[in-house]
C-alpha cells in the first residue's frame, strides 16, 4: 500500500504550511474558517496550525484583525430605546387591533 | 341541548388573558424593539414589527407550551412578522452571499484596515462616520444575513437558538454569520474612515 494519503487534505479544515513559504490557497482557506477561530470553536491542534500560519502572513493577520474588530463593534453596537409614552401607545395600538381582528 | 364547553365566565376569562399578556409585554417590549432595531434599522419600521409580533403573541399565548424560553418563542414570532413584512413591502428576492465574493484578490484587501486603534469600541463608535457606516452596512445584508447577526453577535445568543428561531440548523447559522461578518468588516474597511476623522466627529457633537 502506498502512502498515497495527500487526498486527505482535500476537505481537512486545517492548513499545512509549516514555513513561511506558504501558497495564497492557505490564506484562502484560513478565511473560510476565521469566524470559528474567533468564536474559539475550532480543535486546538488546528488552532497552533492557525496561529503559526499568522506569524508568518501579515496580510492574515491583519485580515483576522479587521473580522474580529467587526464582531466587537456590531456587540456593543448602540440600540436606541422607547419612551414609556410610546410603550404605553403601542399597548393600546396592539389591543385595540386584537379587539378588531 | 345547549353545549357544555364553559368552565370559566367570559369575562374572567378575558380579565385573565389581558393580565397575562402584559406581562409578556411588559417584560419583553424593549427586548423585541432591540431586536426589531436592529432588523428593521429605523424607528417607524421597528415600532410596526413591536406591534405585529405582540399582536401574535396575544393570539398565539394561550397555546405557547413553555418548550423554549419565552424571549426564543418572541424572537421567532419577530422573525417571521420580519420576513413577511419585508415580502409584503418590496418583494426582492433573498440575495444569496457566496464565500468566494469574500476572498481578497489583492493584498491591498486583505490589509483593509478599521479604525480603531487602541480604542475601546464604545470610543470607537463615538465616531459618527464609523457607527453610520456600521449601520449601513447592517442594514445593506441580506435579511436572512442580517437576523443572524443581530441574533449572535448582538443579542449575544447561542448559534443552536438562533437555529431554533430561524428553523435551520446550527451549521447553516454559523455558515451565514460568517459571511455577515465578512461582509460587514468588508463595507467598513472599504470606507477608508480614518483616525483623524474619528477625533473630528469624537470632539465636536453634531
Amino acid at each position: 500500500m502506498t502512502k498515497k494519503k495527500t487526498a486527505a487534505r482535500k476537505k481537512r479544515p486545517g492548513l499545512s504550511s509549516h514555513h513561511h513559504t506558504h501558497s495564497e490557497g492557505q490564506c484562502v482557506d484560513l478565511l473560510r474558517q476565521l469566524s470559528a477561530y474567533i468564536d474559539d470553536e475550532l480543535p486546538s491542534d488546528i488552532c497552533r496550525e492557525i496561529r503559526r500560519h499568522l506569524g508568518a502572513c501579515p496580510n492574515c493577520e491583519v485580515f483576522i484583525a479587521s473580522l474580529q474588530q467587526t464582531v466587537t463593534l456590531c456587540r456593543h453596537r448602540p440600540a436606541p430605546e422607547l419612551t414609556s409614552v410610546e410603550r404605553t401607545n403601542m399597548r393600546r395600538m396592539i389591543l385595540d387591533a386584537v379587539g378588531a381582528r | 341541548m345547549r353545549a357544555v364547553a364553559s368552565k370559566k365566565p367570559p369575562q374572567r376569562h378575558a380579565r385573565q388573558e389581558l393580565e397575562g399578556f402584559d406581562r409578556l409585554y411588559r417584560d419583553h417590549v424593549d427586548l423585541i424593539y432591540r431586536y426589531a432595531h436592529r432588523l428593521c434599522g429605523e424607528t417607524e419600521a421597528a415600532k410596526d414589527l413591536v406591534q405585529e409580533t405582540f399582536l401574535n403573541a396575544y393570539q398565539g399565548l394561550k397555546d405557547f407550551r413553555g418548550e423554549s424560553k419565552i424571549s426564543t418563542w418572541l424572537y421567532t414570532i419577530a422573525s417571521r412578522a420580519c420576513i413577511r413584512m419585508r415580502r409584503k413591502r418590496k418583494g426582492e428576492p433573498e440575495h444569496e452571499l457566496s464565500l468566494e465574493e469574500f476572498v481578497p484578490t489583492s493584498e491591498g484587501e486583505f490589509r483593509l484596515q478599521i479604525p480603531m486603534d487602541g480604542l475601546s469600541p464604545e470610543e470607537a463608535l463615538q465616531n459618527k462616520e464609523l457607527r453610520e457606516a456600521l449601520d449601513q452596512a447592517i442594514n445593506k445584508l441580506p435579511k436572512k444575513y442580517r437576523m443572524a447577526l443581530a441574533l449572535h453577535d448582538m443579542e449575544g445568543l447561542s448559534a443552536k437558538e438562533v437555529g431554533t428561531i430561524m428553523g435551520v440548523n446550527e451549521r447553516a447559522i454559523k455558515s451565514r454569520l460568517h459571511r455577515a461578518r465578512l461582509f460587514v468588516r468588508r463595507e467598513l474597511s472599504a470606507r477608508g474612515i480614518t483616525q483623524h476623522d474619528n477625533q473630528k466627529s469624537g470632539g465636536s457633537r453634531s
